[in-house]
């Protein structure tokens, strides 16, 4: 015997065209709608990486630091501002302090980069407390640098690419004409120390000619303390800035947060031209059908029984849309990945559309849910059709 | 403000990245640059490729043998992707821009060659080196010397001993202190015509060759 399923199947054939047309209408829609919600885990998820790589919850710098940071890269770094190392005794002296580690952020003028020349930028660390604070930096070839006072450099995975270098090669630091020797080259990381040279910081507080001074402290706290309190503690350090990572983070968040209502309203959007598009394909189907649904009604058939029969219509259109989209939204996430990057003013390393199982099951109920309420109104029609009428050809219509 | 300042630092910091691209070797600007490089250009085409898509261990090998040096270090690998700028004049096409990325002495150097459709060089670009004398070879005068020679020329020079005849062998180094480095640029010039010759001019003599 003849399922309903296999009726609604055979219908939705009859109109291949729109029936295409219409579940197209619906993947368009779930693609979005997919690649909206896999895009908000993946940047938050990715940012939160970006984060935990740096390996420490709290920075200090001197004030005025965030805008003099930014002058590193317009300038050169002419205009950083510097705290004296001893401040770095104060703050171990606070339980909430796990470990700390010292930073000397610089950056010099190459002109030999590109026609109108560019910035290189170095950091001078410790390489103990540093490493202590990041273990899970892997060295592909060589080691830390051993001596804080030698010329030798660390390089990231793709500095090192990038210089074409290897260990035992030699960089010079521009403008200041300095030579380094590459003791080690790091694993790829996905983060920000792939693009990043270190070198020890006597040494280049030395080239500075900054000595004792630093531009950062990257603070580890103590796991359970209360972040909070040990800013309030460490503002009253004269002339030094607090950056919380995670206020970083919140403050990123809302930076991208417009974008994020554009393109939420976009899917908005696209759901409910899906969901009139459906609408409009099974109401047009019920329409067509006035006559046979009357002669169902006749020989039988209960208005249930034809609310059914167009309700598994619908779900069918919206299942095999949804699925399209899914497909469609796997697919392009690469795509989707790299246009996220170029729209937003920052995107943090990592994937940024994130699309896992669970999400791909929600946003497919999602679609099934509305699917099925679109199909209310059409169903209940052809449910109310009244057979005689039907068979005439008159009413409704 | 102050918000906006810290979250802009954050960028900055992590920023570092985006600072170093690929191991391709891409103009910075190609708007800018194919416009200076090749004045008559009106527009251009980019396209990709690499050994191990043209003939993969084969290829290398055929490139290695004319180039007279295997390819070297953990960067110099058969998948590097290679950009080539197909230039154009209205609809037609004028020529080719092409770089490599080479080790140096202190660091990467890039080397674009401006190109006829003949595989002559028209123009002589290195994009980027370090180097206390990269002033000098990156300066308009060493350039010009290279304009006019061809693969032909280049055949002839061997890069392990650096001895060159014919028309290279008259390429004088402007900062003899950077001996190094002028012998990178004379090696990724070669090769940058080696491979613009694998990728693009054989294979348009072949496709050519049935017409004749």
């Amino acid at each position: 015997m003849i399922t309903k399923f296999q009726v609604a199947y055979k219908n939705l054939l009859r109109k291949k065209v729109r029936t295409l047309l219409t579940i197209i209408g619906i993947a368009l829609s779930a693609w979005v709608l997919v690649s909206l919600l896999g895009f908000n885990r993946g940047y938050e998820s990715s940012l939160n990486k970006d984060i935990d790589n740096m390996g420490f919850q709290l920075m200090i710098m001197a004030k005025g630091c965030p805008y003099e940071a930014a002058t590193l890269m317009l300038k050169g770094g002419t205009g950083l501002r510097y705290m004296d190392e001893s401040i770095m005794k104060e703050i171990t002296k606070e339980p909430e302090v796990e470990k700390i580690t010292p930073i000397f952020m610089s950056a010099v003028f190459d002109p030999n980069k590109g026609e109108s020349g560019g910035i290189a930028g170095y950091f001078g660390i410790e390489p103990k407390s540093f490493a202590e604070m990041k273990p899970f930096l892997k060295f592909k070839k060589g080691g830390w640098f051993t001596d804080v006072n030698g010329h030798e450099a660390v390089m990231g995975y793709e500095a090192a690419e990038l210089e074409q270098r290897e260990v035992g090669d030699m960089i010079l630091m521009p403008e200041k004409n300095v030579q380094f020797k590459v003791a080690g080259i790091l694993e790829r990381t996905g983060t920000q120390d792939d693009g990043t040279i270190f070198v020890p910081l006597k040494t280049v507080q030395t080239i500075f000619n900054r000595p004792n001074e630093l531009t950062t402290i990257g603070i580890k706290l103590t796991k359970g303390v209360d972040s909070g309190r040990l800013e309030e503690k460490l503002y009253k350090l004269p002339d030094v800035q607090i950056v919380s990572l995670a206020q970083v983070k919140e403050t990123i968040m809302k930076l991208i947060s417009t974008a994020k209502v554009m393109v939420l309203s976009i899917a908005m959007i696209a759901i409910l031209i899906a969901m009139v598009g459906v609408i409009n394909t099974i109401l047009t189907s019920v329409w067509e059908r006035f006559q046979e649904i009357g002669i169902l009604k006749t020989i039988g058939a209960m208005p249930w029984d034809i609310f059914k029969l167009i309700w598994i219509e619908t779900l069918m259109l919206c299942t095999a849309g949804g699925v399209l989209g899914v497909i469609i939204a796997l697919i392009l996430s690469r795509v989707t990945d790299m246009v996220m990057r170029r729209v937003l003013p920052y995107a943090p390393g990592g994937g940024l559309v994130l699309i896992d199982l669970k999400l791909i099951i929600i946003t497919l109920i999602g679609i099934l849910c509305i699917g099925l309420l679109s199909g209310i109104y059409p169903a209940w029609r052809a449910g109310r059709i009244r057979p005689l009428e039907a068979i005439r050809g008159e009413a409704g219509r | 403000m102050v918000k906006v300042a810290i979250a802009t630092l954050f960028i900055i910091l992590t920023g570092y990245t985006a600072v170093f691209g690929a191991v391709g070797c891409d103009l910075n600007d190609p708007d800018r640059d194919v416009a200076r490089l090749f004045p008559e250009s009106t527009g251009y085409k980019t396209v990709y490729t690499s050994i191990v898509k043209k003939g993969g261990d084969k290829l290398l090998a055929t490139v290695e043998s004319r180039l007279g040096d295997k390819f070297r270090g953990i960067y110099e690998t058969i998948d590097v992707p290679y950009t080539i700028y197909e230039i154009n004049a209205k609809k037609k096409k004028i020529g080719y821009i092409h770089g490599v990325n080479q080790k140096g002495q202190f660091g990467g150097i890039q080397v674009f060659l401006v190109l006829n459709l003949e595989g002559t060089i028209k123009g002589f670009y290195i994009q980027k080196m370090t180097s206390q004398y990269a002033g000098r070879l990156r300066d308009g005068k060493f350039g010009k010397q290279f304009i006019g020679l061809t693969l032909k020329d280049f055949e002839r020079y061997d890069i392990i001993s650096g001895k060159a005849s014919g028309q290279v062998e008259q390429i004088k180094n402007p900062a003899p202190e950077a001996e190094a480095d002028f012998r990178a640029a004379l090696r990724a010039t070669k090769k940058n015509l080696i491979l613009m010759d694998e990728f693009v001019f054989s294979t348009q003599s072949t496709q050519e060759a049935p017409k004749k």
